[in-house]
């Protein structure tokens, strides 16, 4: 890194965060994501995906990637219908081709209307 | 989330005609595999759409081995899909027939233990490319509790791509199909169908000696509840009248750091004579009704499992239960560890064990260095005894040795706690509340002794058992100006992690669910200052939602 420097604003931020991390972020050394050499002191494995019964796709429903939320659709209801049509994740949302197709009867907009939606045990 | 979309047409003929193709009946071929029916249930229940062969063979039904778990997530995907219609007593009668004579032995069925357990463990499969080409739907337990011949595993494939199409492109066909190489789906059928197949020595010895377990009578009871700490006590089981394989449970046991008392009545069914599936009631408002599942082991003397509950399984106990003879049996010691030099009153937990408090000779035996001074009291079921250590006493696990019966590893003798850590590793909850129920995450906090070599993480390490700890949450920052930590939810004294709400929170950034990564970070001693005390810690998820339940409920209830 001696003969590297940042020429934007993103990697400006990088080498300021592994120089100094932010307070929250204690303690210090656990700046995951920008982690330099080898993990942090503590630092269990990564959790293994599924965890057990769990379900999971990738980039998957319950973890990113990297284990983490930080990669998720994000709020999932602005999501729930298109993979509810689209049949995308068939093992977290009820699938309008064969299980429910009426689920989001009750439902116009997901983000508002969330509450209307069901629980499915098909 | 940004993966392409395509249209979806013609897809429901599709499903319709392999689901019709699957079924039809097959030619008798004396040489395949399978498992005549005779039973006139099943037969009538399936047999208009899995018409039997000359041999007395239904199409595809006669071909797989499962759990009862696996045969009823079969039968209710039948009636949700291809409007089968029967009485729950029918359906009941069904799986019972099912997992009774194709089911899985005992050998096939403890590999995949855990998921009948519910367990959110981790566990690994050791074929990454098949792992990867069935877990990006559902768990490789799923997968490894079934047995199916070649056919059957290959016909599955084809269920899986007529109802959901965007199967290969997720999973089975990810290769380019112009290199000529296998694609995804095709490695795993040859993978599966030589790793699970159909015919097993196994099943074969199993089901030579299969009959219903004769497990009336009185069985102790050891179990660890997480953030609870160890269950002792006692499940009296009695055979049902007119019912072989069915029985009531009655359940006493303590939990030994706090002496709370439970009593629980229940009802089983054991399938395949060896796989317990129950359901127990409280007698105490407080506690939950629990399901459990367990394993018989083949000398039917001894059951191990899990009851559990919650909106996701998530919260348990790890049982075993053990045949009581009818002499004193012990179960285990509170407190688990105690100091060298230090004197201190241990209650042994087990049965009959009133004749051990007569005299200094027939006191429970708790190894070199550990002194018995006196039994301060009993009720038969518990036992106080006063004990000292000696200060030059050499750190390890002690047998606890009363009578004929002893309980390995009972009371450990340490001279400090080196470290502090926090069960499990990685935690995961789901936000819940409003719509959706939440998953709860129970942390633990355990002391350990780093062993003679002096060095953490090595097999020497001695497990002092659970502490009072105290808990927090902080910061796994993942992203600039990380700020989970403030929306995920909250950790009670007692180590378990409450989520937030569902829903889209408008306070965040992006409206984004209260979700996150945080560490949980455990402190010893609780009274330790800013900086001060041992600290262990780990990883949590919290996560969304899942808006549909795949997993069966009831082949508990007989």
């Amino acid at each position: 890194m001696r003969h590297l420097r940042a020429i934007n604003q993103k990697a400006a931020r990088v080498e300021r965060t592994v120089a100094a991390p932010p307070p929250d972020a204690a303690p210090a050394g656990d700046v995951v994501a920008l982690q330099q050499g080898s993990a942090p002191p503590q630092q269990p494995e990564g959790p293994h995906i599924p965890l057990g019964c769990s379900l999971v796709f990738q980039p998957g429903w319950e973890a990113d990637r990297n284990g983490g939320t930080a990669g998720l659709c994000q709020p999932v209801e602005r999501d729930l219908f298109d993979c509810h049509r689209g049949c995308f994740w068939p093992a977290h949302v009820p699938d309008q081709l064969n299980h429910t197709p009426d689920w989001t009867g009750k439902c116009a907009a997901a983000q508002k209307d969330w509450r209307n939606i069901d629980l499915i045990f098909p | 989330m940004p993966q392409p979309r395509l249209k979806l047409l013609g897809c429901v003929p599709l499903a319709a005609l392999l689901a019709a193709a699957g079924a039809a009946a097959q030619p008798a071929e004396t040489n395949r595999p399978g498992i005549p029916i005779d039973d006139e249930t099943v037969r009538q229940a399936c047999g208009s759409c899995h018409q039997p062969d000359d041999e007395g063979r239904l199409s595809r039904i006669s071909f797989r081995r499962t759990t009862p778990e696996g045969w009823q997530q079969t039968i209710r995907r039948m009636v949700t899909l291809n409007g089968v219609t029967l009485t729950p007593e029918t359906a009941r009668n069904v799986v019972r027939h099912l997992a009774n004579n194709l089911g899985l032995a005992p050998a096939e069925a403890l590999d995949a233990a855990w998921e009948a357990e519910r367990r959110s463990d981790d566990q690994p499969y050791d074929d990454a490319d098949v792992e990867e080409t069935c877990t990006q739907c559902h768990s490789m337990g799923r997968v490894i509790s079934q047995r199916r011949t070649g056919e059957e595993w290959s016909l599955l494939m084809a269920m899986h791509r007529g109802y959901y199409p965007f199967t290969d492109f997720q999973a089975f066909r990810r290769g380019d199909p112009g290199d000529g190489k296998p694609q995804a789906v095709d490695r795993a059928v040859a993978h599966l169908s030589e790793r699970f197949p159909f015919e097993t020595a196994a099943w074969s010895a199993w089901s030579a000696t299969m009959r219903p377990p004769r497990l009336g009578g009185a069985w102790l009871l050891r179990g660890h509840a997480p953030g609870r700490g160890a269950v002792y006590g006692q499940v009296t089981i009695t055979p049902l009248a007119g019912a072989e394989d069915e029985f009531t449970t009655e359940a006493t046991y303590t939990y030994a750091r706090t002496g709370r008392q439970v009593e629980r009545t229940g009802r089983a069914i054991v399938y395949t004579g060896f796989q317990w599936r129950g359901r127990s009631i409280p007698g105490d408002p407080g506690e939950d009704e629990l399901r459990e599942v367990m394993f018989v082991e083949r000398d039917r003397r001894t059951m191990r499992g899990r009851w559990f509950t919650g909106g996701y399984d998530e919260t348990g106990i790890d049982v075993t239960l053990e045949r009581l003879a009818g002499g004193p049996a012990v179960a285990g010691a509170h407190p688990p560890s105690i100091q060298a030099g230090a004197a201190a009153t241990v209650r042994v937990h087990g049965r009959n064990l009133a004749a051990a408090a007569e005299s200094a000779d027939t006191f429970p035996d708790l190894g070199p260095g550990v002194s018995v001074l006196a039994v301060t009291g009993t009720t038969g079921d518990w036992l106080d005894v006063h004990v000292r250590v000696d200060p030059d006493a050499a750190t390890g696990a002690r047998d606890l040795v009363l009578d004929q019966t002893a309980a390995t590893g009972a009371l450990t003798v340490y001279d400090d706690v080196d470290r502090i850590e926090v069960t499990p590793r990685a935690g995961m909850a789901r936000v819940g509340g409003v719509r959706f129920p939440k998953q709860f995450q129970q942390f633990e906090a355990r002391a350990w002794h780093n062993g003679p070599d002096g060095e953490p993480a090595t097999e020497d390490d001695l497990d002092l058992g659970m502490v009072d700890a105290r808990w927090s949450i902080e910061e796994y920052a993942v992203t600039f100006g990380d700020d989970d930590i403030r929306y995920v939810g909250a950790i009670e004294p007692g180590g378990r992690f409450i989520p937030a709400v569902d829903g889209p929170n408008v306070e965040r950034s992006g409206s984004r669910n209260n979700v996150g990564d945080v560490w949980v970070v455990a402190t010893w001693p609780p009274d330790a200052g800013d900086g001060g005390g041992l600290r262990g810690r780990a990883h949590l998820l919290v996560t969304v939602p899942l808006y549909l339940r795949w997993d069966p409920t009831a082949v508990e209830q007989p």
